[in-house]
């Protein structure tokens, strides 16, 4: 029993990291209407400028966070105003296309910037484990829930507290409408690239720790997400973070349950993608997706 | 005194030509009317005056060159339903609402005109929290005015709002506009394909044939212009 609830609290975590990344998919979904290929490179690239400031130079860990944060948003929304929008005339697959070929330069450029060697990221977390009865978790994990659900609670309250929120869900639905509001709808777009973009790099940070950085490193937890995102219903922000959750624990018990993938690891990623071809073919719009009530 | 003055006035989509040179002028405080046939250049012109297609020639709203953006002439106060209504099916009317002021800079004031708007349509009031892609047209089309009026324009761009409505809803619609004419000076432009319903509720008309100005005159005076009666009315 302490191992289940073990897995369940690892699974948690990883479903934490997935949501972040799963909830910037769905963010640039229905800003731009496209899945964004480079998200998780994105996430990979801003890792490693939070590795340069915080192992290279020394920087407090926490301060290195929110800086990361701060040019990540700047980074996003500068992708944003200079590769999307002028493509956005071109039609989807032009965008498309570009998030594509953003996932090879942003990979590359790592590469070349920081080598492909891989890199120790500290985590922020204390090393020491808890002891509840018999069940043992990591600081780490406990950590990497409570960090990523903050951020994903940030910005559902983003969405729907402030004054920016509202105008922003609107351009995303009807941009040329929007403009007739005299909503600035390039300025809300370019705020919500920036907001996903932040949201990768707070996945890539905290799945950084456990999985070692590399250039690379961000490739699996994007299918992840992905696959996350799918399964709660790419259009719905609630549904891509409960299918996040879901999925982490889903993976975690059947590594740890079923034989097959207890003994070999490297099925994780196929059963993810398996699911999400199950879903894609059984269920499009997502376990929780909604279909639009229009009457004309 | 003119708000809005066309003059040679082109737009076009791509390699085609919707309008060629159109000169319009609406008086502060009145009501007119632009009606024509189908591919006329009425929703052009109307594109053309809110910034959503290109354009050229000029432009005046109260007496200075419109901006290029879209955004920054709705800014001005030129408030523009497009036709379908256009409304955030998956907000709720509410929402709908206030994103028609979110623009607005003083935020007590705003929220306030939110408040009053749902007075002057006591049939979407009573369905605030609910989504607005749920109402029936003529709901949309009460709720696509309402969030036009939170911007509180002072230049009103109706696009075929009676399409597809049934003609009390219809005529329920252009009395709240009538009313909000008379009570406030709002200043409206609508573009009708219903030309007997527009010539009675304007002061002026223009009719659009193939991108030009084909008449132009009081609303009295056309409605018993032989061709207007023959090609526009039916009798």
């Amino acid at each position: 029993m302490a191992q289940f609830w073990q897995q369940i609290v690892g699974g948690l975590a990883a479903g934490g990291i997935y949501s972040t990344l799963a909830l910037a998919l769905v963010l640039i979904h229905r800003a731009t209407g496209i899945v964004n290929f480079a998200q998780g490179e994105m996430g990979m690239f801003s890792t490693f400028i939070a590795w340069s400031l915080i192992e290279n130079h020394g920087m407090e860990y926490w301060l290195g966070f929110a800086l990361v944060l701060l040019i990540s948003f700047a980074g996003g929304a500068g992708i944003y105003g200079a590769v999307i929008r002028p493509l956005q005339r071109g039609g989807e697959l032009a965008i498309v296309i570009a998030t594509i070929a953003l996932l090879i330069l942003l990979n590359g450029l790592a590469g070349w910037i920081w080598t492909p060697e891989v890199k120790a990221f500290e985590s922020p977390f204390p090393h020491s484990l808890i002891t509840i009865g018999d069940v043992v978790i990591s600081w780490q994990d406990v950590g990497t829930i409570i960090v990523s659900f903050a951020c994903v609670l940030v910005v559902f309250l983003f969405f729907r507290l402030t004054r920016t929120g509202r105008p922003m869900r609107a351009s995303a639905l009807r941009p040329r409408t929007s403009r007739l509001m005299g909503i600035r709808v390039t300025l809300m777009l370019a705020v919500g690239w920036g907001l996903a973009a932040a949201l990768s790099a707070v996945a890539g940070m905290m799945a950084a720790p456990v999985l070692a950085l590399e250039p690379n490193f961000m490739l699996p937890v994007l299918v992840y997400a992905f696959a996350a995102a799918v399964l709660g219903g790419i259009d719905g922000p609630v549904g891509a973070v409960i299918g996040s959750y879901i999925l982490g624990v889903g993976i975690s018990l059947l590594s740890t349950y079923v034989n097959y993938i207890t003994v070999a690891p490297e099925l994780q990623l196929p059963v993810a993608l398996a699911i999400l071809l199950v879903i894609l073919l059984f269920r499009p719009s997502g376990l929780f997706g909604r279909t639009v009530v229009r009457r004309v | 005194m003119p708000l809005l003055e066309l003059e040679d006035v082109e737009a076009r989509y791509g390699p085609i030509k919707a309008l060629h040179g159109i000169a319009l002028t609406v008086d502060e405080g009145q009501m007119v009317s632009l009606l024509g046939a189908n591919g006329a250049g009425k929703t052009t012109t109307l594109r053309a005056i809110s910034g959503i297609v290109r354009k050229s020639g000029k432009l005046q709203f109260a007496g200075k060159p419109l901006p290029r953006a879209a955004d920054a002439i709705a800014r001005l106060g030129i408030a523009h339903v497009p036709e379908g209504r256009e409304i955030y099916g998956e907000m709720t009317v509410w929402e709908n609402i206030l994103v028609g002021s979110s623009f607005r800079r003083d935020r007590r004031e705003a929220r306030r005109d939110c408040e009053e708007v749902l007075e002057h349509f006591p049939r979407i009031k009573d369905r605030r929290r609910q989504q607005a892609g749920t109402l029936s047209g003529g709901e949309q089309q009460m709720l696509a005015l309402a969030r036009a009026l939170v911007a509180r324009p002072k230049l009103l761009l109706l696009d075929e709002p009676s399409l597809g409505l049934a003609p009390t809803v219809v005529s329920a619609f252009y009395e709240v506009v009538t009313r909000l004419n008379a009570e406030t000076g709002l200043t409206v432009l609508i573009v009708e394909q219903n030309a007997s319903i527009a010539l009675d509720v304007t002061e002026r008309a223009y009719v659009l044939e193939v991108g030009r100005v084909a008449l132009e005159g009081s609303s009295d005076e056309l409605k018993e212009h032989e061709r207007v009666r023959s090609s526009y009315l039916g009798y």
